[in-house]
This record gives structure tokens, C-alpha cells and sequence, in this order.
């Protein structure tokens, strides 16, 4: 049953990474070289869950998703049932809530890239869009790691957006930090114990392969 | 010392070699104060033309402006008859567009790539055999031939100098303006690889922009000089008069 929760979790945290990674790229892209002046509105909405409690955004996202609503509406017509409490409202939901996470270390890295290469290339004949390609997001490599590993251990150690969008049904959308929520709730600490255990070393290893590519990944390539 | 009657290259004296005029005015503010001004008319005909003053004097802005990586707010850039910028006919042309070769002081060689594939970066147009032949033969007659499968991490400051000057004389430029590049090289290396731009340059005749700080560099180098101080032209001619000139006035440059 706890085992079950675990696998759940990693599938929720493997697809909305994904998700992410190509959704944080088109925006990061954007808010570290577009042009308009109102982008610090789109990162200060980006940064949100940040800031706002779990419940505030859960809470949100429950009535966004909700029977009645436009998205709600849109999705039952489209699939043939609810938003809300599904495998499907977690990944919408977590994809907001992970948001952050995938995006600033994009929009960091992207803007770390020095702009005499950007301009290098320009001078060179090469369109924008492929200097991006070419050279910014080659050299942003570590960047890209940091967004994916981020969001996805961000992902796999949420609890109360879940809890709030999804609830608690078993196989569905009963994530790991629910069940350890549930295993102490029972008196079942042997248990929680376990899965605390596998969400810490994931956790850790994630944070390690972080800070491991931002440390080596980099150097090697920097001229001087 | 180049045998007159055997040239190394082909002697093509472009039709597009054509001098290039210049005048801008470009200002920087503070809020509503203005801080620095750049408002200068110059005309670079094809050969080396030193542009000199020291730091702050708004030489790199100059080169921005005629490479389009910063716009003025008014004047005009063309290179013979071909318009680069014209601010009362609204003509701007994006850096991809002017055929301006450009080596800036730090150089910008893309870290990842390898020095040939920097070099062949901008001819991503033609098939890729082409593309290596054309970067080889470019960075053979710059002398940097033995480096083209290292990174630029990986070679000294003299090739990657010459890396960079072939990378942005590849693409077949009608101007080229170098922003101090080779002022980290001792004096030995620095003549070496000018002795080769120049002779890169005999067939072609552009007009070259030469920017630096170092009197010593402006004495040798140029055929002419345009003398640039707190964002106007003091002066522009033959080197050694300017030069006497700006040291018996006062103590510009050193």
C-alpha cells in the first residue's frame, strides 16, 4: 500500500518535470530576452506558489478545476469526467505549483550567458531563435538540470496542494506525503518511517546532482 | 616583402570595397540628466584606421553603433552607397544584416564549440563540406590551422586572437572593427598577427577600425587615426601628427 503511494508519486513527478521543462522553456526564454516592460507582472505570477500557502493555492486550483467552472466544464466535455480529484487535476495542479522551480534557474542561467556572445553570433548572420538554440541553451546546461531535478523533487514531496486538489484516494491520487500523513494518523510510525526514509534520500541525491553539475559542468568551457 | 607579381590570393578589389562614413549622435541618461554624449562624424576609408583615446572617451559605443548592437538617436552609417542606419529615413538594419565583422576586446569565442566549428558558425547557409573548407582556409592564412579540433579554453591568448579574427572575416564582411583585441599580447605576438591581418587585408581592402588606448599601438599600426575624447573627434589624419599634436597639448593617452 505505502509502496504503491511511492510509485504514484514518481509518476506524478516524472511527468510534470517533463511537462515543465518544455513549458518553463518558452518562458524563460521569453521573461530573459523578450521585450516587453510589464514582464516582472509574469515573474512576480510565476513566483506565487512560492510565497502562497499550499492551501491558498490548493484552494484556488479546487475551484478552478470544479464542476461548474469554464476549465471544469471544458475538461468533462472533453474527457467524460471531473478535473478535480483525478491523476490529471494533480499534474495541472503540481505543474503551477512547480512552476517556480523549473523556471528561475532558466531565467538565471539565460541571463548569466554573456551578451557579447549573443551579440557575437547576431554579428555572425545567425537568427535569434537559433543563437538560442545554439548557443544560450548549450551554455545554460546546468540550468536546465537544476529545472528539471528542482521540479521534479519539488513535485514528489508536495503535500498540500495535493491534499486539497486530489484528496486522498488510495492508487489515485494518495501521493507519499499524504500516505506518511495517513501512517502517523494510524500510529503506524514504522511505516512512515520508511517513506520519510526514501523521500530524503531522494530529496538529498536530487539537491547533490544539483549542486555536482552547477560546480563542474560550467568550468570547463569558460575561457579566459 | 610579398612578391608583388604572385599575389597569395586572388586579387579581387571587390566592387564592395567602399569606405565607410559615419555620423551619429547617441546619448546615455540618468533619469532626465544627461551623462555622456558620443557625437562624432568620421570616414573610414578601406586600411587600418586607428581609432584612439582613452577609456571613457566612447570608442566600444562607436563600434556598437556601427555594428547595429546599439542604436543612436540620429544620424546616418553606410558603408559606399549601402545604408546601414538612417535615422530621418528610418533605416536600421540588424546586426545580421550589415556585414560588419567585429572582435570584441574579450573576444566572445563560444566556449563549447570547437575552434573550427566557432569559425563555421556563421556560414550555417552553405552544405557542410563547404563550411569546413571555407573555416580551414581561414584559419590557415591566420595561422591558427593547428587548433581548429580544441576549444578555446584549451589554446593561448595569441590563437585564440587569431581564432576570433577568422571567425569574423569568414562570413566576408565589408567592414571590420576590433575593439583592443590583441592589447593583452605582448608586443612580439601582436605584430605577428597583424602582419597577417594585413595581409589578409591586401587583397580585400576594407576599411578597418582599430581601436585602442595604447599610444605605442597607434604610432605602428595605422595609416590614419581619428582621435576620439569625451564623445567627440579631436582629430583626424596621419598618426604622427595627431599623435605630436595631442602630447604637446596636453597629456591624452600616455
Amino acid at each position: 500500500m505505502s509502496f504503491e503511494s511511492l510509485l504514484l508519486s514518481l509518476r506524478l513527478a516524472a511527468i510534470v518535470s517533463l511537462l515543465l521543462l518544455a513549458i518553463a522553456l518558452l518562458l524563460a526564454a521569453w521573461l530573459a530576452f523578450g521585450r516587453w516592460r510589464g514582464r516582472f507582472l509574469v515573474e512576480a505570477f510565476v513566483a506565487l506558489p512560492l510565497v502562497l500557502p499550499p492551501t491558498v493555492l490548493g484552494f484556488y486550483l479546487l475551484v478552478a478545476m470544479g464542476p461548474r467552472s469554464p476549465l471544469g466544464r471544458l475538461w468533462s466535455g472533453l474527457f467524460g469526467r471531473g478535473l478535480a480529484f483525478s491523476f490529471e487535476g494533480l499534474v495541472v495542479a503540481s505543474l503551477l505549483y512547480s512552476l517556480p522551480f523549473a523556471v528561475q534557474p532558466l531565467v538565471s542561467s539565460f541571463r548569466n550567458v554573456d551578451p557579447r556572445l549573443v551579440q557575437a553570433s547576431a554579428l555572425l548572420g545567425v537568427s535569434r531563435s537559433r543563437t538560442f538554440f545554439r548557443i544560450v541553451l548549450p551554455l545554460s546546461f546546468p540550468g536546465l538540470v537544476t529545472a528539471f531535478v528542482l521540479s521534479f523533487a519539488h513535485t514528489l514531496g508536495e503535500f498540500g496542494v495535493v491534499l486539497m486538489v486530489g484528496g486522498n484516494l488510495p492508487g489515485i491520487t494518495r501521493t507519499v506525503s499524504i500516505a506518511i500523513y495517513d501512517s502517523v494518523e494510524a500510529m503506524d510510525y514504522s511505516g512512515a518511517g520508511r517513506l520519510a526514509l526514501v523521500l530524503l534520500l531522494i530529496s538529498f541525491s536530487a539537491l547533490s546532482i544539483v549542486y555536482a553539475v552547477n560546480r563542474r559542468v560550467w568550468s570547463p568551457w569558460t575561457a579566459r | 616583402m610579398v612578391a608583388v607579381d604572385r599575389p597569395l590570393t586572388p586579387p579581387l578589389l571587390r566592387a564592395e570595397s567602399a569606405p565607410l562614413t559615419a555620423h551619429l549622435r547617441k546619448e546615455f541618461r540618468d533619469g532626465r540628466a544627461l551623462t555622456f554624449a558620443l557625437d562624432v562624424a568620421v570616414e573610414v576609408p578601406p586600411g587600418f584606421t586607428i581609432l584612439f583615446g582613452p577609456s571613457g572617451a566612447g570608442k566600444s559605443t562607436l563600434l556598437d553603433c556601427l555594428a547595429g548592437l546599439t542604436s543612436p538617436g540620429a544620424g546616418r552609417i553606410a558603408v559606399g552607397e549601402r545604408v546601414l542606419f538612417d535615422s530621418s529615413a528610418h533605416v536600421n538594419l540588424a546586426p545580421q544584416k550589415r556585414r560588419v565583422a567585429y572582435v570584441f576586446q574579450s573576444l566572445a569565442l563560444f566556449p563549447h564549440l570547437t575552434v573550427e566549428e566557432n569559425v563555421a558558425y556563421g556560414l550555417g547557409h552553405l552544405p557542410l563540406a563547404e563550411r569546413r573548407a571555407r573555416a580551414r582556409g581561414v584559419l590557415d592564412s591566420f595561422r591558427a590551422g593547428h587548433v581548429l579540433a580544441r576549444r578555446p579554453g584549451e589554446i593561448s591568448g595569441g590563437e585564440r586572437q587569431r581564432a576570433a579574427l577568422a571567425r569574423s572575416l569568414v562570413t566576408d564582411p565589408q567592414i571590420l572593427l576590433l575593439d583592443e583585441p590583441l592589447s593583452a599580447l605582448d608586443e612580439e605576438l601582436r605584430a605577428g598577427i597583424v602582419e597577417d591581418l594585413r595581409r589578409w587585408n591586401a587583397a580585400r581592402q576594407l576599411p578597418v577600425v582599430y581601436v585602442t588606448h595604447s599610444r605605442e599601438e597607434a604610432r605602428s599600426l595605422g595609416e590614419r587615426l581619428i582621435a576620439l575624447d569625451a564623445g567627440s573627434v579631436v582629430a583626424q589624419g596621419a598618426p604622427q601628427d595627431i599623435l605630436a599634436r595631442i602630447s604637446a597639448r596636453d597629456g591624452m593617452g600616455r
